[in-house]
């Protein structure tokens, strides 16, 4: 027997000890980051403040790693005592956070390609994530060994998993894509230390299910509503809540009449049962494929005057939402783009009071905000000493048209047709800042040249929000202002949300920038 | 010059039953039964044992036959040929035993190339299993399927990837080269520790070392004062000597069978979709 072998086994047991508890996942431990949005209330907002307003220009990049194969990175990496963990699809790669040096790396087997993958999870020893073949697989933290796998759904069949899992109270919640496939969603509870499934809500209600009589005949049987982003958690209401996406066929509503619940919904769930507690739809019956998937960030404030538990949410189809997240009740709507056509405004129950006509045709009909929506997978961020709601914004106008596709099993699109973006509107991103309790703008930045989807938002104590754009340009912006105090050209587009973290004493902020993840700290430090 | 000519005739004798045994591609009529590698081993031994060594290993005259390096002769068909008809330009003769014979010798010398799961390996896997994780002490640092340790390699598929011969190796013999990401260090660093372990990665100017507790150690070069690389492996060489011969046996069997099946890569039809 190996010598060391013994004594490791003597003294410490065959494992070593968990590094990541429950405990340190419900305080969101600031020197790590240890979710996909941060903290469970998906606030994307670090206590972290060595990097400031005032010496943010100091900043300077610390190390780049290449992740060999990747495209464009989407995924938020995690970082637990000075390990990143960082995933693109198939695989899991383990670098020492301080200088980017790869510990490990793991591929899973066949390598289906599909992506993006949005990220891992970490609990205790192990890692998680989900792959285009559909199977959330465990490894070890400390050597990426293989540990086991479940299949979630069938491959086959279309199905596949790119958010990143989240892990509530020894359970990793997963969830799976493509509603446009016709792919009823659903998500998922599987035990942390054995991969055996323990729970799973349906998206899509089944005949004599209540919901049920909001789809038309057979409709539901192929009605879509994945769920492809990851949610938050409020561990004193025990209540997950995650975005639903949109129903099926995306653009001809006609095939599916009625509300298509859950479609395009935030639902609560009990985090130990599954079992829903409410639901809000933001879109009913969805003709512009705006996924209600957006991160849902909760937050304790007063609201017209009383204290509330509110979850914001800036959807894709437009409008900044606050609900109560006791219960769902609709509490604000107001839209954050200019460009919404397609909605007058909302009822006070928050159901959009719709403008005829405006849904996709044969010929083509002008719909914004575009089908990219007015925010997607980028996430926004709140910070309390602001009071303000950070969201990546887009501008922009498509033109959406609809067919009489069928369904067709065994994976395929089932869009019933589409959009382009219109050429008269054409799409320009922002940065805007919304005060949390009215969505009332209070601050902007343009990024000039920015005509697609951007990346995710990082809000810290250090009064600085940080962004990425196509452009390739990462920026830190004044939390108060919008002002941009420092910028950095990564030379290629970024997609993904930054994050923050330190180690032995130094601040580190890092964000995907195409095939590369590069880390920043203060020169002098 | 009787040499020459039969050398010249034997060159193009060879020429043409090559090009007709690539042609076809004969497989073996026996198979990789374990008769045919028990009589194969046995003729080898026999009668190519004047050049080559016992039990495919290297001869005094000609090469090791049974793994650890590429080869050139592979398939069942070729290494039939060269058999029969030997290879030209090389001091390997043509041999006189039957097509029978030869095809038992071929099965044994593709057993000793195979993945140790394609070859037949004698031994209880079962009781293998129970050496693995009590007295043979693997388990204490390589991991089979989720179980185990983490300081050496996992072993998941390791009847997939090794070939017998080189699983005996491993178990036997000192190590000349470590693979990367296993080699021992020991770190004394700036404020007097001393950390031993693995080394995950390394270059001049930070370390991840895997400690002896498992734990993962995170180094820049201004924090160590001094790096030392151990010339030795953890992993043990005395395998044979430390376990009774039929736990050795039992537990190569065992390590033998460990194969995680990989489908195969999908068409790119099928992955475009």
């Amino acid at each position: 027997m190996n010598r060391w072998g013994i004594i490791a086994f003597i003294i410490f047991g065959a494992h070593g000890t968990a590094q990541v508890s429950y405990q340190q996942l419900l305080r969101a431990d600031p020197a790590n980051w240890l979710t996909y949005s941060g903290s469970y209330n998906g606030q994307r907002h670090s206590v972290l403040k060595q990097i400031h307003s005032g010496n943010v220009r100091e900043l300077v990049p610390q190390w780049i790693y290449h992740v060999p194969g990747s495209g464009r990175l989407e995924s938020v990496p995690l970082v637990v005592n000075g390990v990143m963990y960082l995933s693109q699809p198939n695989e899991v790669h383990a670098l020492d956070a301080r200088t980017g040096r790869l510990i490990w790396q793991y591929r899973h087997e066949p390598a289906v390609r599909r992506g993006p993958n949005r990220g891992v999870a970490v609990y205790e020893h192990r890692v998680y994530f989900t792959t285009p073949d559909a199977f959330l697989i465990a490894l070890d933290a400390r050597t990426g060994n293989f540990l086991w796998q479940s299949k979630i759904a069938e491959a086959k069949e279309g199905y596949w998993s790119p958010a990143a899992p989240l892990v509530i109270k020894g359970k990793i919640i997963a969830g799976v894509a493509p509603g446009d496939y016709g792919m009823n969603g659903f998500l998922d509870a599987y035990d942390a230390s054995t991969g055996e499934r323990l729970w799973r809500w349906n998206a899509i209600p089944r005949p004599g299910e209540p919901g049920a009589e909001t789809w038309a005949g057979d409709s539901w049987k192929t009605g879509g509503g994945d769920t492809w982003l990851t949610g938050s958690y409020d561990p004193q209401l025990n209540l997950i809540y995650w975005g639903i996406g949109n129903p099926a066929p995306d653009f001809n509503g006609e095939l599916r009449n009625g509300d298509n619940l859950y479609t395009e919904c935030m639902v609560a769930l009990d985090a130990d049962t599954g079992r829903m507690k409410w639901y809000f739809q933001f879109t009913p019956h969805d003709v512009a494929d705006w996924d209600a998937v957006e991160i849902p960030v909760l937050v304790d404030a007063v609201f017209r005057g009383r204290p509330r538990k509110l979850l914001a949410q800036a959807n894709r189809n437009g409008f900044y939402y606050l609900l109560d997240r006791t219960d769902g009740s609709f509490l604000l709507g107001t839209p954050f783009v200019k460009s919404v056509n397609w909605a007058k405004g909302l009822t006070p129950q928050g159901r959009p009071i719709l403008v005829p006509g405006v849904e996709p045709t044969l010929q083509g009909t002008k719909i914004c905000p575009s089908t990219s929506g007015a925010t997607n997978w980028m996430s926004p961020a709140y910070n309390p000493d602001t009071g303000l709601f950070y969201v990546a914004a887009l501008e922009g106008c498509g033109i959406n048209t609809k067919s009489f596709e069928k369904f067709r099993p065994g994976g395929f699109p089932f869009d019933a047709t589409g959009y382009v973006e219109s050429p008269e509107e054409p799409r320009q991103l922002y940065v805007r800042a919304l005060e949390l309790t009215t969505g009332k703008l209070r601050w902007e930045f343009k990024q000039i040249g920015s005509r697609r989807y951007g990346a995710g938002l990082l809000s810290t104590a250090g009064s600085l929000v940080f962004a990425g754009c196509d452009q390739g340009i990462f920026s830190a912006l004044d939390a108060n202002t919008g002002k941009p105090l420092w910028h950095f050209n990564t030379g290629q587009g970024i997609t993904a949300s930054p994050i923050t973290y330190t180690y032995k004493d130094r601040q580190y902020i890092a964000v995907e920038a195409g095939s590369d993840v590069l880390a920043f700290a203060l020169l002098n430090h | 010059m009787l040499w020459r000519t039969l050398a010249a005739v034997t060159c193009g004798t060879l020429l043409i039953s090559s090009a007709r045994a690539q042609q076809t591609d004969v497989a073996n009529p026996l198979g990789s039964s374990e008769q045919a590698i028990a009589q194969g081993r046995e003729l080898y031994n026999r009668t190519c044992t004047v050049c080559h060594g016992l039990n495919g290993t290297a001869g005094d005259r000609a090469p090791a036959l049974g793994g650890g390096r590429p080869y050139v002769i592979r398939t069942d068909a070729a290494i039939f040929e060269a058999i029969r008809s030997g290879i030209a330009g090389s001091a390997m003769p043509a041999s006189k035993l039957q097509p029978l014979e030869v095809w038992k010798i071929v099965a044994y010398i593709r057993s000793l190339r195979a993945t140790a799961s394609d070859a037949f390996v004698a031994g209880d896997a079962g009781h293998g299993e129970h050496v693995f994780w009590n007295n043979g002490g693997c388990g204490s640092c390589h991991m089979i399927r989720g179980r185990g340790g983490i300081s050496g390699p996992d072993l998941s598929n390791i009847g997939g990837e090794r070939t017998l011969s080189a699983i005996r190796d491993s178990l036997t013999k000192r190590k000349l080269e470590i693979p990367s990401g296993y080699r021992p260090v020991e770190v004394i660093t700036v404020d007097g520790r001393t950390l031993t372990g693995i080394a995950k990665n390394e270059n001049n100017f930070s370390l991840q070392l895997l400690d002896r507790q498992d734990r993962l150690q995170l180094l820049t070069s201004d924090e160590w004062v001094k790096v030392t690389y151990k010339k030795e492996s953890l992993m043990p060489s005395n395998y044979e000597k430390v376990l009774a011969p039929a736990d050795f046996q039992d537990l190569l069997a065992f390590l033998s069978r460990q194969v995680v099946h990989k489908p195969e890569r999908r068409r790119r039809s099928e992955e475009d979709q």
